[in-house]
């Protein structure tokens, strides 16, 4: 996997998709318009927790709506997440429940021939509910005599009992913990709160699905994973797969919000099949709101040092209150016991125990880390205290402590693990130490006056994939088909989806790469599953390290092929010939290694396989990667805090990102900042706060949701934007992933700042201004 | 439910249509004129997704019934770029990388079009000051940002009269 000096990889090269993006041309799913299409509406719950008695579609159904009810659509038991594998998937719902379990879960739906039209008839529905007592707190919840969410739900095939709504529980211990604190010098201890928050993709779920005449039918949805939305319609709408055809799209942002199949998918196909019409159904944002968030945390985290700096034990207790149905909180506290037990050695004593808790809230779902950010907070702030009260160096016990080369990574909870081969933390740290000015911080103690600014650092990274080389829960292999077309030209078609970070444009420029094509010469099909190989999802930041494996890996196999073909019109040994890109002639020429006289184009060599009767040069494969190597990331961060107003503002910013080779750095670079912008959120602002009765009290309004704007963005010069340099040797062209790893350590690093400033460590997020004067407050009346 | 007979132009092109009185702007440029660029991402004006140029003003489509936009003259992200050849400001939104999922880029590209055309030289914090309804969740806004600069500069290079923005 040489990269050339005039390689396609790593040159800055403006997205293929961009120019179609600026001028609105486009299609996301709410931009499809199907003649004679319906319109569709969905009926959700007012209630947090209610039986459904019966659903009087009578009056509707006379105005010409279509509708549906939990009679009507298929009952299957389902897990929206498909990403591990099914013995390793609780199963809790049917598309339309007979027992509302949280505000807004979807209870019927209609289609009609207007959006007015399905809007009045939706509230024609009469729907009678069995109103029953709700739980939102978890630790209410695990009470006896609490409102119990469930009596039975399904691990794979096997009926499991629920007790005290607690869904899963989750422990892992390795080494000898007990041990690890007895030999430590001084053991720290604390709680830390992470609140629930929102994806705020901007474009909210949607499908358009048209039934086809011979009985099959088209899908268009917001979708991470097209072969899973496929599959299970499926098993819901009872068709073969065959007849089921789900179009890769591009969304408007996802950030995990589509990791699994939304229920609108399901409710769309079920009223096109039953109306024999297309119908589009975009939920509005208030919908959206109510649909998916980010996993809240509870931990209390124990951890053993030694008087020489060296972590000796760790344990983390964990709570997780995720809501109404599991999108796989058993999977999210596999992945968050792995991220903490990656993060640091520990001389090898490790002990999660992790607790996942139903409640009559929104289902949570996977959100840009899958508990890696709220683990990191409460990890790296850790490490903050323990060096400043125990006077180490923050760098130096980092570097002496974390887990690099030659060290066991978790990608994907206990099951995947792999060695780790590249790293980039002890550049950023020796380097960012340097290029930030972070010995030249003050004490805050030292600091006076309304405004004070601190420095503080955290790092953190993602697993690139859920690959190791043992198979473990989770699934995860990719597919691929390339041609060369009789011009020289290419297509590659992969059911990889892009959540708009630029993950198809890496993908094309490692094939353009492989095959030395020109950029301009390589086609993205559009695809689709009927014409597709399987790929699990684009999601724990696997896009260009496993998406872009298989499409390196069937690239290399259309090389060998157009090598042979190449030989046999040349009489020369595929051996002795060689592809390169000619800019000049505009495509791929084949020559002789050495003898560069003696060449034809790629154009050519296909054409003559064509006229010859030989076939076309293509090839169709699955891959699947074997390593899950960590992109690590570090954050150096400015703080500024307002003593009388209690804001919080962010002067600077040093962002280093370990993405292995950077295909497009740009990109990188891009999704560096913008997951900076989404960690001053997470930090400092969003929340999601519920009313007592179910409800948000944003009432799904964004701007009540508070998420960063650009103003609160530190000023471009003042961005600083670094990537390692590194190269993955698993990886293709030695690239790993970036993704999720961007917004690992903003949390901490922002806290740790905000410390340095003022003094007060904040355990909880976010650091609002009531929050920030409220504890000055505190601190005076201490004084 | 009262019907209007309204006139618009929309991108240069004269369109004649009967509209209800609750129909939005909005749902008139994307369902009925088919130019899906203007996006719903709030529907009541919170998020700048759906902005597009009233004359050489930014209005919220998804704010506006048709009825009330009787007579406008309207552009969206389809009519800035003319003949396939994209405007100086969405070029220089793919030049400086500043579009990932897109969905918000519309309006951005609206929104900054409309800035030029009111300050051909903003700084950062009037830039920063324009953008504040316009939502990106993606970005982090640094390279839109400099897109709005560098846009700013080639017109000034190219000594263009803000027709051609």
């Amino acid at each position: 996997m040489q990269i050339l000096s005039d390689s396609l990889i790593g040159a800055v090269t403006p997205r293929t998709d961009a120019p179609a993006k600026a001028a609105g041309r486009i299609q996301f799913t709410s931009d499809i318009n199907i003649p004679g299409m319906m319109y569709g509406a969905i009926l959700r719950s007012p209630h947090p927790h209610a039986e459904i008695v019966s659903i009087d579609t009578s009056a509707a159904e006379a105005m010409g709506a279509v509708c549906l009810t939990y009679e009507d659509i298929n009952p299957v038991l389902y897990n929206e997440r498909s990403v591990s594998i099914p013995s390793a998937t609780y199963r809790d719902r049917t598309v339309l429940p007979k027992k509302a379990r949280h505000c807004g879960e979807p209870v019927a739906t209609v289609a009609a021939d207007t959006q007015e039209l399905a809007f009045k008839a939706l509230k024609e529905l009469k729907v009678t509910y069995n109103i029953l007592e709700p739980v939102f707190d978890p630790m209410e919840a695990m009470k006896d005599g609490a409102p119990e969410l469930y009596d039975t739900i399904y691990l794979g095939d096997e009926a499991v009992k629920i007790h005290n709504n607690i869904g899963v529980i989750r422990n892992i211990d390795e080494g000898d913990c007990d041990a690890g604190f007895k030999a430590a010098d001084r053991i720290f201890e604390h709680h830390f709160e992470l609140e629930r928050i929102y994806h705020c993709q901007l474009e909210t779920k949607g499908a358009v699905c048209k039934p086809e005449p011979d009985g099959s039918i088209t899908v268009w949805a917001t979708a991470q994973s097209i072969h899973a939305n496929r599959q299970l319609l499926g098993r819901i709408l009872g068709l073969p797969l065959s007849k089921i055809n789900v179009k890769k799209l591009p969304f408007g942002g996802s950030f995990g919000s589509s990791i699994q199949v939304n229920t609108v998918t399901p409710i769309c196909a079920s009223l096109a099949m039953k109306a024999g019409r297309p119908v589009k159904l975009i939920t509005s944002r208030e919908e959206d709101f109510y649909d998916h968030h980010k996993y809240p945390a509870i931990f209390d985290v124990k951890l053993g040092v030694s008087n020489d700096g060296r972590l000796t034990a760790a344990h983390v207790k964990a709570v997780v209150d995720f809501g109404a149905h599991q999108i796989q909180p058993m999977a999210f506290l596999g992945c968050t016991a792995g991220w903490f037990a990656s993060l640091y050695k520990y001389d090898g004593n490790i002990r999660f125990d992790g607790i996942a808790v139903y409640t009559n809230k929104t289902p949570c779902c996977a959100m840009q880390g899958y508990g890696n950010p709220q683990i990191n907070f409460a990890i790296e702030s850790m490490v903050d205290i323990i060096c400043e009260e125990m006077g180490f160096d923050p760098i130096d016990f980092r570097l002496k402590n974390y887990r690099g080369p030659g060290e066991e990574f978790w990608g994907q909870g206990p099951t995947i693990r792999s060695i780790i081969k590249s790293s980039g933390v002890e550049e950023s740290l020796v380097e960012g130490r340097e290029v930030f000015g972070f010995d030249e911080r003050t004490a805050p103690s030292s600091k006076n006056g309304d405004i004070r600014r601190g420095i503080g650092l955290a790092r953190g990274f993602h697993t690139s994939g859920t690959a190791g080389p043992k198979e473990g829960e989770v699934i995860d292999y990719s597919s691929a088909t390339i041609k060369i077309n009789e011009d020289g030209s290419v297509d590659l078609i992969t059911p990889v989806t892009d959540h708009g970070g630029g993950t198809c444009d890496a993908l094309k420029k490692i094939a353009a790469e492989v095959l030395q094509v020109p950029l301009e010469m390589i086609g993205l099909s559009p695809a689709e599953t009927m014409n597709t190989g399987y790929d699990v999802c684009t999601h724990a930041t696997r896009g260009v390290y496993c998406g872009g494996a298989a499409v390196y890996h069937v690239a290399m196999k259309v090389k060998d092929k157009l090598l042979e073909t190449a030989g046999r019109l040349m009489a020369e040994h595929a051996y002795n010939l060689e592809v390169i890109r000619d800019d000049r002639l505009g495509q791929g020429v084949v020559q002789v290694k050495g003898y560069p006289l003696k060449k034809m184009t790629v154009g050519e060599i296909a054409r003559q396989a064509q006229i010859m009767s030989w076939g076309t040069i293509a090839y169709t494969d699955s891959y699947r990667q074997r390593n899950c190597p960590p992109c690590f990331t570090t954050h150096f961060v400015e703080a500024e805090v307002n003593l009388k107003t209690g804001v919080i503002s962010i002067p600077r910013v040093l962002i280093y990102g370990d993405c292995g080779t950077a295909v497009n750095p740009d990109l990188v670079k891009g999704q560096l900042i913008g997951s900076f912008n989404r960690g001053l959120g997470y930090t400092l602002y969003e929340r999601l706060a519920y009313d007592g009765r179910g409800r948000l009290t944003n009432s799904g309004l964004m701007t009540d949701y508070k998420m960063p704007t650009i103003s609160e963005m530190p000023s471009v010069e003042d961005i600083d934007v670094r990537i390692c340099h590194t190269y993955e040797p698993s990886g293709p062209f030695g690239a790993k992933g970036i993704g999720e790893a961007a917004l690992a350590s903003v949390q901490a690093a922002i806290a740790n700042a905000v410390y340095n400033a003022i003094g007060i460590r904040f355990f909880k997020l976010p650091i609002t201004p009531e929050a920030v004067l409220k504890e000055l407050k505190k601190k005076a009346r201490e004084r | 439910m009262s019907v209007h007979d309204i006139t618009l132009t929309v991108n240069g092109r004269k369109v004649r249509l009967t509209v209800k009185s609750n129909e939005l702007l909005l749902n008139v440029l994307r369902d009925r004129l088919l130019l899906t660029g203007a996006k719903y991402g709030c529907g009541i004006g919170e998020c700048g997704a759906c902005t597009v140029l009233h004359g050489r003003e930014c209005v919220l489509s998804c704010f506006i019934p048709a009825v009330c936009a009787d007579g406008w003259e309207i552009t969206t992200a389809e009519g800035l770029s003319k003949d396939g050849k994209l405007s100086v400001v969405q070029q220089a939104y793919v030049d400086k990388a500043a579009i990932q999922c897109g969905f918000c880029t519309p309006g951005m590209v609206i929104a900054s079009t409309a800035l030029l055309y009111e300050n051909p030289e903003p700084d950062e914090a009037e830039i920063k000051d324009y953008f504040r309804g316009n939502y990106c969740r993606c970005t982090g806004y640094a390279a839109m940002i400099e897109a709005v600069k560098v846009a700013a500069m080639r017109m000034k290079e190219r000594g263009c009269d803000d027709e051609e923005l």
